[in-house]
């Protein structure tokens, strides 16, 4: 027997003796150190229901991942993006320790973590990443986010098939743990970006194809969970990471239960689940109703989503600026929000929610205020007096539930009340819908946007000309193309994003309705940093939600009172 | 045969006219490459008279496609993993309906313009009114969030069947006790009963003996079809109590544009009320033998 395990067995039998005082705090399955009032390990437990899911990777497909509302996916746990977010939508170094850009700002430099290695024991490389956006841009695999890295040099010719897919600008630097990406404008909003880059295993994909994560025995991890158990259309088991170096979870297993998401409030009432965020207006006024579940509520951002009113603004009659003034003028929000939207949502004013980066909400307010007299008189220039001379209008919504129809038929009932125009409002399926509004053959709708990343250039960008809306001025367009690539003043380039707001409200482009609030239920005994109030006050489970591009998961736990719900 | 082709014609021709496919546009039109390089991939950029005909030579090789909606297995392998459930709740729903349903109809039938009749009837009108997703959601209050007896949903466990086949059966039954009712009545009226009842035989007897047999035909023709209903699915029961079966895949495919999928259902439900149809005619030359087939005549 060496000395050194002498020494160990006698310190063993020594701390032993002295009991687990000595040996201080719990620990998990993989060793985190649990906090003083947590349940013990075995009940580090968090159970969610999601839609149905085929895989969990954002590179494989974005929309057949887990998701149980807007702003909570329960993906990407099974890798490591450059970047995440943390509860104050901060970026926060993950698998990029740090990162710099060329002087001509088109180059990104990502300096790797050396000591992230996937849950075979291979490293986490530039290698990875790169085969992971090739994937991305390969035309064979025909990825349904393709659009999305358009900035990314030679990534539109690849998606097209012009050029191999090995020549877009995303390489390996001078080592294995250098990542360059290269962009064809100066994009500064690339960092941000890259939180969606949690990267697939180069090695996993030649020899198992994409979807290699569905199946336990395929399936390898650079993330704070390994896949344990994958049964189709009934739910996915995740457990913590033994090889995971970043920073370790104490909740050491993770249920996602497939199912329709009507169900979910019920399961929750049931304590079969953890958290919850898909709310009837039925379930709301349970809530309402019961201080100890509204407690439990959490009003928070989602995924900054606003709903607004939109026209075909390139055909009669919506071409006319002063009849969309007129409609404009005729919308209560503030009744709205009290009679209607309750506590989902928040009056709206222009396009980027407060708390959203370049949010200038109240200085819009202005422009399009509720104002019934100015709202008849605009319509009468507009050539319609009372509404005499407009066509049946008819207000598409896009496969909206309770409340979206609500909202569709009170916005109807005010322009019949406040300017006398006859709305008919018709609820859609989804891509019918979205084939006539990309079409650009929509003439009056209600639809919604929750932002992709968290840059004005991203929710304005949609308004771009060519884009889905059938709206255009070429002054909002060049606002915001050189807004967008503005490299190193941050104040001139906020002033262009403000200024092109400006643009659309006041063009009435749109008609801005409201914020969605969502809410978010967990259970009392589910506590951590996380879940403590942001720097504005908002306490709600932040988006992403429980995924790997966030940090929340990295500080929640079970404290003791589990006992009291759990059966 | 023949109905199966048109049908499966019909339905090819009509989900290819709706607008969208299998492509997420939910949040902006997709560069045109993108697009194109999906459309590819499924073979969705060919004709229709080209994609229907690759879509039969295939399905003749026993090759329905890949499901949009779960690539990582084919359309045969996702129903052999989801109708067996769906077959399993669908086999004791029936067990229950009919086994319940026509013993309480006869038993009504016998205590006829009784209290006990009264009291059937109504519970099965009850029955038939009361949409199960009423029930379903009344169960889950009661016995799930209220009482803690039963998870509000899932599978795997004997016990999970409980609510859905409760919810799933009463409405069945219902129609079966009612029809049931009906046609022992009516048969009860036949001379022949009045003759076997002079002959002394007890009632309970007659009805074993010569009701129930008349009695059978009209239930066969109004119950038979309610199987191929009760053997693909209940989409709302399935919804509701989390059951990994195919009724959900009726809608999800229908709103995925999961092309594989819907021509698959589709094609399951024309078989199975074919299969239905020609199982009601045996059963008649079964049940009487006054039905002959080709017969000319005694």
């Amino acid at each position: 027997m060496s000395v050194s395990r002498f020494i160990a067995g006698a310190v063993v039998v020594l701390l032993g003796f002295l009991g687990p005082g000595v040996l201080g705090a719990t620990t998990n399955a993989v060793g985190k150190p649990l906090p003083a009032d947590a349940a013990p390990p075995e009940q580090q437990v968090i159970t969610g229901l999601t839609q149905p899911a085929t895989t969990l990777d954002f590179f494989v497909s974005v929309y057949k991942r887990p998701q149980n509302v807007d702003g909570n996916s329960w993906s990407n746990i099974l890798s490591t993006p450059l970047v995440r977010l943390d509860k104050n939508f901060n970026l926060a170094p993950a698998a990029a320790k740090s990162w710099d850009a060329s002087k001509d700002g088109l180059t990104w430099v990502f300096h790797l973590d050396k000591s992230l290695m996937w849950s075979d024991g291979t490293p986490l490389t530039a290698d990875d990443f790169v085969s992971t956006f090739r994937l991305g841009a390969d035309p064979k695999q025909a990825w349904d986010f393709a659009w999305f890295f358009g900035d990314i040099k030679g990534w539109n010719d690849a998606v097209k098939g012009t050029i191999p897919v090995d020549q877009i600008g995303v390489r390996r630097g001078s080592d294995p743990y250098t990542l360059l990406v290269t962009t064809t404008v100066p994009a500064p909003y690339l960092p941000g970006m890259m939180l969606y880059s949690p990267p697939l295993q180069a090695k996993a994909l030649a020899a198992s194809g994409p979807f290699y994560n569905t199946d336990p025995a395929t399936s390898v991890s650079s993330g704070p969970y390994i896949l344990q158990e994958w049964t189709k259309d009934q739910r996915i088991v995740l457990v913590a990471n033994p090889k995971y170096s970043g920073v370790r979870p104490f909740i050491q297993k993770v249920v996602l239960k497939f199912a329709d998401l009507k169900t979910e409030f019920a399961a929750y009432q049931a304590n079969e689940v953890d958290v919850a965020a898909n709310f009837s207006p039925a379930d709301l006024q349970v809530i309402e109703g019961d201080a100890a579940l509204r407690a439990q509520y959490h009003q928070g951002f989602g995924d900054f989503r606003t709903y607004y009113v939109g026209f075909d603004t390139m055909h009669p009659p919506f071409d006319n600026l002063k009849l969309r003034q007129a409609f404009s003028h005729a919308v209560d929000r503030a009744a709205l929000i009290k009679n209607v939207i309750k506590q989902q949502g928040r009056a709206a004013y222009g396009f980027l929610m407060p708390g959203f980066p370049g949010s200038q909400d109240e200085a819009l307010r202005s422009i399009q205020s509720y104002d019934p007299v100015l709202a008849k008189k605009l319509l009468a220039e507009a050539g319609f007096p009372g509404g005499k001379g407009l066509p049946k209008l008819e207000l598409w919504l896009r496969n909206e539930r309770a409340l979206g129809q609500a909202v569709g038929n009170a916005i109807g009932a005010m322009l019949k009340q406040n300017l006398g125009v006859e709305v008919e409002v018709s609820n859609r399926e989804t891509k019918l819908f979205m084939d006539e509004l990309n079409g650009h053959r929509l003439q009056f709708y209600i639809v919604s946007y929750g932002m992709d990343f968290l840059d004005p250039a991203n929710m304005l960008g949609i308004w771009l000309s060519g884009g889905r809306h059938a709206w255009k001025s070429d002054k909002f367009d060049t606002l915001v193309k050189t807004a967008s690539s503005m490299v190193g003043n941050p104040q001139r380039r906020l002033a262009m994003f403000h200024e092109a707001e400006q643009v659309l409200v006041s063009d009435v482009g749109f008609i801005p309705i409201y914020f969605v609030t969502p809410g978010f239920m967990w259970k009392p005994y589910l506590r951590g940093e996380a879940l403590s109030a942001d720097k504005i006050g908002v306490t709600a489970w932040h988006w992403p939600g429980w995924d790997g591009l966030s940090t929340l998961h990295q500080s929640v736990y079970v404290t003791k009172d589990v006992s009291k719900f759990r059966r | 045969m023949v109905a199966v082709v048109t049908v499966s014609i019909l339905a090819f021709l009509l989900m290819h006219a709706v607008p969208g496919g299998p492509f997420d546009e939910t949040r902006s039109p997709l560069p045109p490459a993108a697009k194109a390089n999906i459309l590819r991939k499924y073979g969705l950029d060919q004709p229709l008279w080209v994609q229907y005909g690759r879509y039969v030579w295939q399905a003749l090789h026993g090759d329905f496609g890949i499901p949009y909606q779960s690539p990582t297995e084919t359309v045969v392998a996702l129903l052999a993993r989801v109708w067996p459930v769906t077959l399993l709740l669908g086999a004791v729903v029936v067990g229950i309906s009919f086994t319940l349903g026509l013993g309480l109809g006869i038993l009504a039938a016998m205590r006829h313009n009784t209290w006990l009749d009264n009291l059937l009837t109504s519970l099965a009108t009850l029955g038939m009114t009361v949409p199960n997703f009423v029930i379903a959601i009344w169960l889950i209050y009661i016995l799930s969030i209220r009482a803690h007896w039963l998870p509000t949903g899932g599978w795997g466990e004997a016990r999970l069947l409980i609510m859905p086949a409760v919810a799933y059966s009463l409405q069945p039954l219902a129609v079966v006790a009612r029809y049931t009712r009906v046609a022992v009545l009516e048969a009860m009226s036949g001379d022949y009963v009045r003759t076997a009842l002079a002959k002394g035989l007890s009632p309970a007897q007659v009805v074993v003996r010569h009701v129930l047999r008349n009695a059978l035909i009209p239930i066969v023709t109004l119950l038979g079809p309610m199987i191929p209903d009760l053997f693909t699915g209940s989409i709302f029961i399935e919804f509701t109590f989390r059951i990994p079966g195919l009724g959900k895949f009726f809608v999800t495919s229908i709103f995925q544009r999961d092309y594989p999928m819907i021509m698959a259902t589709v094609l399951l439900v024309a078989v199975l009320w074919s299969l239905t149809y020609l199982a009601s005619d045996v059963l008649y030359v079964l049940i009487d033998p006054r039905v002959r087939l080709g017969a000319r005549g005694r």
